[in-house]
């Protein structure tokens, strides 16, 4: 079983960090604990930590994480790593937030360690268990009565780890197959807590130039977070989600049972199938593994154009990969639904999508990083222009983008690092979970070594938003 | 006349079914013996024969909901994957038997469950000493050697504790009673675990050492 420890070894030593007494040994224990309630004791957990500025690292997401490795400096951005993952595992009680940030990680896999990315995605599948008793509990607790009497059979053992909770194989009453999954006793409140406790921590921060943009993107994280631990509100999503797609499209969303469910237990239809790693593992031929992309093209293109709301949660965990062709997706606490504000952004932005013109590009930059004509932006707008270019080149390039060419996928991550390392990363709140989404499936198309046509499936998908796009959608064939 | 270990029983049975009633309509503090007397159909006299105070049935009654969730672990073959998940079910069996007294724990926790408590009645003599032997017995299933007073003591205070959170406890279902009690028997049986091996100091009580210590003893 993969604990943090395990993540901890993978990593060289630090080099000038102070490692607390007999920390290996207090990190595999950590992974183990359940979660506690009470602010004053997270409150000591937190401040045992050795840096403040760790603190800020972790909800600075993907911002704090690259700022060392953008020296590309190895062993100094490891060295950060460990720092992070060591701030993460004084929380694991936390256990959500942290597999949470371990998930994002492991989307990531050449600016990593492979080890690192091995034993991150063994913590996505083997998260150590509620144990039986507090399971029955809680499904008493949510369900009204004990598993074995709410249900025909329930495994005792969980099959998957989910965010925030465990995922265990059940049979209902009615005969159906299915997948509950229950969320850990205390967990939402406790995310809150911490999001509390964590801002006063950054408190050094509030005086830097751009701490009213990280404010927001904090809260929006801090929002996204604390909707993630609403079951109802995933079970919701989910229904919506699941009208989209017909049966003959090979795309499967797994259809909830709201007698079963609650804000903190959802049951679902069981899929079964192959993660990521399984399906690699049998060698699949290109064709095998392109048609799997083009589905999970389809399926965010049409979740975006049609359903309005953008799948943000990326990562192995979050597919399976069915016998018949068909690709399941799973965990739908992420989605974010657009609002007005980004879903102007979106139309706006399928002129530059479309023509692939930079012109068009910058005049959309330019709104979403609030940049200016004055000549000190010119190179910030130089570096972002080249981020939207590398990132939306293969909508716009026509014709078949290999999303295995490690050289090219690097070059967006250093891109994404200079903006970064540059502070060039003030931009509209959602931003975090912008880019976090984007590496999310850029990453599973590159670990397919996936070589896929996106223009054709986009321009399918993108007549379902009405927008007028005559002036410019006959630019490309 | 007398009186039958039947009849005896029965007329108990009665006390203690009516004390519930009462106490589901009217509360704890207006409830009364000649209340429960009247609604038990005995006289006040009578109901003094069984219990002393009003404390007393209340104490009782808690330790019966106790008791039964005792009887329902014991009943259950099936031996838990770890000392801290029999624990945890049995003090969870015993928190579902409790709950139609959870408001009245107060009283409860400030008399006979009061680690304070010696000899309030029997009831919460036996209450902790079926508690107590109940964890025993789980840990010999578990491969413990016999526990010491230490254990012992140390146990009764995480369950007292618990259940003075559970009592005040306003989260939503009381879903954080759930993981402080899980953080607390693991705290409990990792400190059993080190304890245990070798401690050639620890004392070794014969059977189960109710706690605290009697005064006369």
């Amino acid at each position: 079983m993969a604990t943090l420890a395990d993540l901890m070894k993978a990593l060289p030593e630090p080099q000038e960090t102070t490692p607390r007494a007999g920390t290996p040994a207090v990190l595999a224990e950590l992974s183990l604990r359940p979660v506690p309630v009470g602010r004053l004791r997270r409150m000591g957990l937190l401040g045992s930590l050795q840096t403040k500025i760790a603190a800020a690292y972790v909800f600075y997401w993907i911002r704090g994480w690259f700022k060392s490795a953008a020296d590309k400096e190895r062993l100094l951005a490891e060295t950060h790593w460990r720092t992070a993952v060591r701030l993460l595992d004084s929380m694991s009680y936390l256990r959500g937030a942290t597999m949470k940030a371990g998930q994002m990680l492991g989307n990531l896999p050449d600016i990593i360690p492979a080890e690192f990315v091995e034993a991150l995605e063994r913590l996505h599948f083997d998260a150590p268990p509620m144990h039986w008793s507090l399971l029955r509990e809680m499904v008493c607790n949510e369900l009204g009565d004990d598993p074995e009497n709410r249900f025909t059979s329930f495994d005792k053992r969980a099959f998957a780890a989910a965010s925030l909770g465990q995922v265990h194989r059940a049979e209902l009453k009615t005969g159906q197959d299915a997948a509950v999954k229950i969320q850990y006793p205390g967990i939402a409140r406790t995310i809150n807590e911490d999001f509390r406790n964590l801002f006063l921590f950054m408190l050094p921060a509030h005086l830097s130039a751009d701490w009213e943009n990280t404010r927001e993107q904090f809260e929006d994280l801090r929002t996204r977070l604390d909707r993630e631990t609403d079951y109802l509100r995933e079970a919701a999503t989910l229904q919506k989600a699941r009208s989209l797609f017909r049966d003959d499209e090979g795309i499967v969303i797994p259809k909830v049972f709201p007698e079963y469910s609650t804000q903190r237990i959802l049951t679902m239809e069981r899929l079964e199938g192959m993660h990521l790693e399984q399906f690699l593992a049998n060698n699949p031929s290109q064709e095998v593994r392109n048609e799997y992309a083009r589905k999970m093209l389809r399926a965010w293109y049409r979740m975006l154009y049609t359903g309005r709301m953008l799948y943000a949660d990326f990562h192995p965990g979050n597919f399976i990969f069915m016998e018949d062709g068909r690709l399941g997706i799973i965990d739908f606490g992420c989605m974010v639904e657009l609002d007005e504000t980004l879903w102007e952004l979106f139309r706006k932005m399928d002129r530059p999508l479309t023509t692939g013109r930079r012109d068009d590009r910058v005049a959309v930059m330019k709104e979403w990083s609030s940049i200016g004509d004055d000549p000190a932006d010119a190179d910030r707008l130089r570096v972002t222009d080249e981020y939207a270019d590398w990132s939306w080149n293969a909508r716009y390039c026509g014709g078949e983008y290999d999303f295995g060419d490690e050289a090219d996928f690097r070059r967006g991550i250093d891109l994404f690092l200079e903006m970064v390392r540059k502070r060039y990363s003030r931009a509209l709140p959602s931003t975090p979970m912008m880019a976090r989404q984007h590496f999310g499936w850029w990453a599973m198309l590159y670990r397919l070594k996936a070589k896929v046509a996106i223009t054709p499936i986009a321009e399918e998908e993108v007549r379902a938003t009405g927008w007028d796009r005559r002036d410019y959608a006959p630019v490309i064939a | 006349m007398r009186v039958s270990a039947q009849t005896k029983a029965a007329t108990r049975d009665r006390i203690l079914q009516a004390a519930r009633q009462l106490l589901a309509e009217k509360g704890y503090e207006a409830m009364t013996t000649r209340g429960i007397a009247d609604a038990a159909a005995i006289a006040n006299g009578t109901l003094f024969n069984y219990f002393a105070t009003k404390e007393a049935i209340i104490a009782c009654l808690a330790s019966e909901a106790i008791a039964e969730s005792m009887k329902k672990a014991d009943a259950n073959d099936r031996i838990g994957e770890s000392l801290e998940e029999d624990l945890f079910a049995v003090i969870a069996l015993g928190l579902r038997n409790l709950k139609p007294l959870r408001k009245h724990m107060p009283v409860l926790l400030e008399t006979c469950l009061s680690p304070l408590a010696v000899s309030v009645s029997d009831e919460s003599t036996s209450l902790r000493v079926n508690q107590l032997e109940a964890v025993e017995s789980l840990a010999r299933k578990h491969g413990f050697g016999p526990l010491s007073a230490t254990a012992l003591q140390l146990y009764w205070t995480l369950y007292i504790g618990l259940l003075m959170f559970w009592a005040s406890d306003k989260s939503p279902k009381q879903e954080d009673t759930l993981a402080l009690m899980d953080d607390s028997l693991n705290m409990f049986v990792g400190w059993l675990r080190t304890e245990m091996p070798d401690d050639p100091t620890a004392i070794k009580p014969k059977g189960v050492s109710p706690w605290p210590p009697s005064q006369t003893s």
